[in-house]
């Protein structure tokens, strides 16, 4: 039944043009025309950009999609955490460039400000590009690798902060380097 | 009547159907989603909203500056046992030798995310309040941030 209905569609849109000249307003020659540009374009060569990952049905294709259970930490209580820290790195980030300079203890909150919005920010790019009905492997590899690559910069920012200048001195200083 | 039904068109045929067990039934309609049809390639569209859109350049940059603090902690950290010296005495003095387009240029690839993702940031926590929903605000903020935030990094590197 598709092919009948596709060359019906071809012999219509390949008639279009002769139809538009002899009896259609010009308003409806637009529609013809993109008509056969659509046509074009469903009947391009299929090219694969990105195959599909094998494909697995999880229970029958009549069950209904599962409800994630619900958690204080995920969905829109995490959502607005997420906004909370990213709109209070705003006046963090202006201080120090309208002081001229920053308090220690500006620094190092600037710094923990900036791991948990980069922490939630790659997050989000896990959860987005790795998905767990499809690659949960490798998605929970991601994950774990997230949180122990936060959790040595963490130490990191530590140490740099208590034994060296800072991040926003050591920015500054090489600024005017 | 009975002439009505005798030239009724309704078409009426028998279904042909075949037992299969679930298995095999499983196993057909895995093979029939490998043939699903994949999204069309970014070509296809507006320029305006895929390649120079705020919400993936907000992610490409953001992504650069928090991989740049992250592979700047792990260098730190591993500093010591690899002979390096990354205190900022010696990043100094190691940026102040090098040329100045090679300064330009290395600002410039910090400062530009940087002014990129604190504007494009502003306006998407506006959007999370539901502002600068209209059509034409979409549009011009996008084009807006995108002059905004190349003018502030070119202001970094040159005046600061």
């Amino acid at each position: 039944m598709a092919s009948i209905a596709r060359s019906s569609l071809l012999r219509q849109v390949a008639s279009a043009p002769k139809v538009a000249v002899a009896t259609k307003p010009a308003s409806q020659n637009s529609i013809i025309a993109n008509a056969a540009r659509a046509s074009a374009f469903h009947t391009t060569a299929r090219r694969d950009l990105l195959p599909p990952l094998p494909q697995k049905v999880v229970g029958t294709v009549n069950d209904a999609a599962p409800v994630p259970t619900p958690s204080p930490s995920h969905g829109s209580y995490h959502w607005t955490f997420d906004r909370l820290v990213a709109a209070s790195l705003i006046p963090i980030t202006v201080v120090p460039f309208a002081a001229g300079s920053v308090h220690p203890v500006l620094d190092a909150t600037l710094c923990a400000t900036i791991l948990i919005h980069s922490h939630t920010g790659f997050q989000n790019i896990i959860v987005d590009y790795v998905p767990t009905y499809r690659t949960p492997r490798a998605r929970k590899a991601f994950i774990w690798g997230l949180n122990a690559a936060t959790a040595v910069v963490g130490l990191a920012l530590y140490q740099y902060e208590t034994n060296d200048v800072g991040l926003t001195e050591t920015i500054k200083r090489i600024w005017k380097a | 009547m009975g002439l009505a039904q005798s030239l009724s068109t309704t078409n009426s045929r028998r279904a042909e159907t075949q037992k299969i067990s679930a298995a095999e039934a499983r196993s057909i309609l895995d093979k029939q989603r490998l043939q699903r049809p994949v999204s069309p390639h970014l070509d296809i569209y507006d320029k305006q909203q895929t390649w120079f859109g705020g919400s993936i350049w907000q992610r490409f940059t953001g992504s650069g500056l928090s991989g740049g603090l992250y592979a700047f902690g792990l260098a730190y950290l591993a500093a010591p046992a690899l002979g390096w010296h990354l205190e900022s005495a010696s990043l100094v003095a190691a940026f102040g030798a090098l040329p100045v387009a090679a300064k330009v240029s290395l600002k410039f690839l910090a400062a530009w995310p940087f002014t990129f993702h604190a504007l494009n940031g502003v306006r998407h926590l506006a959007m999370d309040l539901g502002y600068g929903f209209n059509r034409q605000t979409i549009v011009k903020s996008g084009w807006y941030i995108w002059g905004a935030s190349l003018v502030g990094g070119l202001g970094l590197v040159f005046f600061l």
